[in-house]
């Protein structure tokens, strides 16, 4: 049987989206999957998103198949809204955010260590299992749905974060497979998949809205994470091409933090009134602060808007009215909280502020301390500054996603702040024209892209969105107590193509056979002129992170009379985007894979 | 010989079933029979081996309500006597509830004006309308088409997409479980 669909994936920090297109169609029809899933015991319900939360159930919850799907039975766990519902009471056995622990380096991510500090009694998961656990559930809706198309024989785009470096890509890669997605699944960039929804806009709009010099800024605040992307625009052969130029880093504030800032605000207009809220109060505080965000953010000269807006908790129990409790909000107070906590008015040189390293930090997931997106964001300009930009790099286009910008009080902000950093008026940088489904946007993309793949249309060319680099211990004296100064490889440079390898000069070292060797492994998503073999002596922790290490065994039966092989690396980044890095023998021509040793500790990570 | 077979088959139908008489009784007059639940014809009501273990079945009406409770707390707001509390008090409730009774029911139902006339315009009634779709008041006299002011556009649901629900024999009329807190 043939592919009939390509199918869009976007697997959320809070939400799970899958569209889905014909593949052979001269338009691109994308539409939606809807997600029958568990809106509460034994109830199900489709919805078109499926909340990234996993509820794992004490084993008397689970009689009578209170958790089963249409397509599982004997289910223990759950996924979906009843997961997101019971998250907020029963937080020892939800696992939340699984997705930011998947590129959190700090921990071993095959480890059941979510949800993260539940007591022994709860049988954890890891963060691999819990995103396997969200792509079987997609994967088994598609299959109740389309039961004429097997998932293998369709094509799979699975969006991740563009910020995600190798390892977490490749983890997503190992949960996506044991899910039953097709080995040939490709992986794309949530802020690409976000242009191309954009893109997908019928008749070549964005040949007129965008020109040779344009660069796009895509703003995207979704739940949990932010990820920022630069994409230009020039032209080849009288065509105009899309190119993603920079990445930014992956920054753990969104908009939970925002609807928790309200709830803690609120909860302290309630304590002046003398009101002291239980945990319950506090969740479903949090719940209507949610609902009423935007209400608040109204305006507050707007003449049919009042300057406060009520917030009320329900009673809990059968006395509704009479237990609820209310207070006025001010507006005005609710857009300093959030405008001034999150979109401030800040300069473009003004970096975020760093947490002060205490000696006892938490391993928890490292949130952002300063949640000011302007300020990530001027720090991410600064960045990829070119030699044409004074000290930033000026976008002209801005491209918003993620539900975050619903509130048409941020994006108004976001682009009031580049006004003033870049000019306002007619050089300011503006909003795209047309339609955005925030929400959806990423896996309308994915699905177009993989549309556009076959049918021809327009493709963002971007390569690999970092520098990697191995590091290696220079030979010299030993001296005591100081480590010996080590250096490192550049093994792929910026923006290195799909489908290409690369060899790389110098770097020779011996590999001890029979031992496995392990490899300090380093990425930048700023040193765009390092080519393959050039060694680093020096560098700023800004230009160059730490992320898992690799390792490589040599077994001992191999044809070697030496104690060690002196070996080179080639660099390889597949059809598929996934990247591989092997060492390959001077003197035979065997090549030896290393592979991301997530199951350790990263070693000396910041 | 079909026919044969079939008068003898209504012959004692209509001896020992109501509905089927009524039906008959309906035809016979030249009228459409009085709409009602469809009856399964009674060739099919022949002896199968035991019925598979059915799973309890609920009305969709009560997984709605649980839906309305779950999410709005429908339920607890209209069964709460109001006697004893201000407007003020309601209404802050009321905020709370509304907001969340109309996401449930725009999710599951999506209700839309019936008709896109604005209320107060005049509006044509069709000849051969449907009563389920148009309620006439006022001076209803003559042959449609009708003219009249449209009072309210009416509401349709643009789809329907009730939960299914699969739970155990005791609490098929559960609308809301007891929360105990441990």
């Amino acid at each position: 049987m043939a592919t009939q669909y390509v199918i869009g994936i976007d697997l959320g920090t809070t939400n799970c989206v899958l569209a889905y297109a014909p593949l052979v169609s001269d338009v691109p029809e994308v539409r939606l999957l809807d997600i029958p899933q568990l809106v509460a015991a034994g109830t199900i319900e489709s919805r078109q998103s499926l909340p990234s939360f996993l509820y794992l159930a004490s084993p008397h919850e689970t009689t009578g198949g209170a958790l089963d799907l249409p397509w599982a039975t004997g289910q223990t766990f759950a996924v979906g809204e009843y997961a997101r519902r019971q998250g907020a009471e029963v937080p020892d056995r939800t696992v939340v955010a699984a997705k930011s622990w998947l590129c959190h380096s700090r921990v071993d991510r095959h480890q059941p260590i979510l949800p993260w500090g539940a007591p022994g009694e709860v049988s954890k998961i890891s963060p691999v299992t819990a995103t396997q656990r969200y792509l079987e559930h997609l994967l088994g809706a598609w299959r109740a749905a389309m039961p004429d198309a097997p998932i293998a024989q369709q094509r799979v785009v699975l969006t991740v974060p563009a910020s995600f470096d190798a390892a977490a890509r490749e983890l997503t890669r190992e949960a996506a497979l044991a899910a039953g997605l097709p080995d040939d699944f490709v992986l794309l960039e949530e802020p690409q998949a976000a242009v191309y929804a954009w893109l997908a806009a019928p008749g070549e709009r964005w040949r007129r809205d965008l020109g040779v010099g344009d660069r796009l800024l895509v703003c995207d605040v979704g739940g949990g994470t932010t990820d920022l992307t630069l994409v230009g625009v020039t032209e080849e052969a009288g065509e105009l091409q899309l190119q993603r130029i920079a990445v930014g880093n992956h920054l753990l504030v969104g908009g939970d933090n925002m609807d928790l800032a309200l709830a803690h605000f609120v909860a302290g207009l309630f304590a002046e009134q003398g009101m002291q809220l239980d945990p319950w109060q506090s969740v479903a505080l949090w719940h209507s602060c949610r609902a009423a965000k935007e209400a608040l953010l109204a305006p507050a000269d707007s003449t049919q808007s009042r300057a406060t807006h009520p917030v009320s908790v329900l009673g809990r129990g059968r006395k509704l009215i009479g237990g609820t409790v209310t207070v006025e909000v001010e507006r005005q107070a609710v857009s300093d909280l959030l405008m001034e906590g999150f979109f401030p008015r800040s300069r473009i040189d003004e970096l975020p502020a760093r947490q002060r390293v205490s000696g006892f930090r938490e391993i928890g997931l490292p949130f952002e301390a300063d949640t000011a997106v302007t300020r990530h964001l001027a720090a991410f300009l600064g960045a990829h500054a070119g030699e044409a930009d004074q000290e930033a790099v000026r976008p002209s286009h801005v491209l918003f996603n993620g539900g975050v910008f619903k509130a048409e009080p941020f994006r108004r902000r976001l682009l009031d702040v580049l006004g003033e950093w870049f000019g306002a008026g007619e050089d300011a940088p503006r909003a795209l024209a047309g339609e955005h489904d925030l929400d959806c946007a990423a896996a309308k993309g994915a699905a177009y892209y993989g549309w556009a793949k076959q049918a021809g249309g327009v493709r963002i060319r971007g390569g690999t969105a970092r520098a990697y680099y191995v590091g290696i211990e220079t030979a010299g004296l030993a001296v005591p107590g100081a480590p010996r100064p080590l250096r490192a490889l550049c093994v792929v440079p910026f923006g290195m193509e799909e489908g290409t390898e690369a060899d790389v000069p110098g770097g020779e070292i011996g590999l001890v056979v029979g031992e496995p060797a392990h490899f300090r492994f380093f990425s930048s998503p700023t040193r765009k002129e390092d080519r393959p073999g050039d060694m680093l002596a020096h560098w700023s922790p800004d230009e160059l992170a730490e992320t898992d290490p690799l390792e490589a065994t040599l077994p001992l039966d191999e044809a070697i009379d030496e104690p060690y092989v002196p070996v080179t690396f080639r660099s390889r980044i597949t059809e598929l985007g996934v990247f591989e890095l092997w060492c390959v023998s001077t003197q035979s021509n065997k090549q030896w894979k290393l592979e991301f040793s997530v199951r350790e500790e990263g070693q000396g990570a910041e | 010989m079909r026919r044969i077979w079939l008068a003898i088959r209504v012959f004692f139908l209509v001896l020992f079933r109501r509905e089927v008489a009524e039906a008959v009784e309906a035809a016979l007059e030249g009228r459409a029979a009085p709409p009602r639940a469809p009856v399964a014809p009674a060739e099919v009501q022949t002896p199968k081996g035991p019925a598979p273990a059915k799973a309890p079945q609920r009305s969709e009406a009560l997984t709605l309500l649980a839906a309305l409770q779950r999410e709005a707390r429908f339920v607890d707001f209209v069964e709460e006597p109001l006697d004893d509390y201000t407007d003020a008090q309601v209404g802050a409730a009321a905020r709370d509830v509304h907001r969340n009774c109309r996401a449930v029911l725009q999710r599951l139902f999506a209700p839309q004006p019936l008709l896109g006339d604005a209320e107060g315009s005049e509006v044509e009634v069709p000849r051969g309308f449907d009563p389920g779709r148009y309620r006439l008041v006022g001076q209803v006299t003559g042959e449609p088409p009708f003219r009249g002011r449209l009072a309210h556009p009416g509401w349709e649901a643009a789809k329907c997409d009730v939960p299914s629900w699969s739970g155990g024999k005791s609490a098929v009329k559960v609308i809301a479980p007891a929360e105990v807190e441990l």
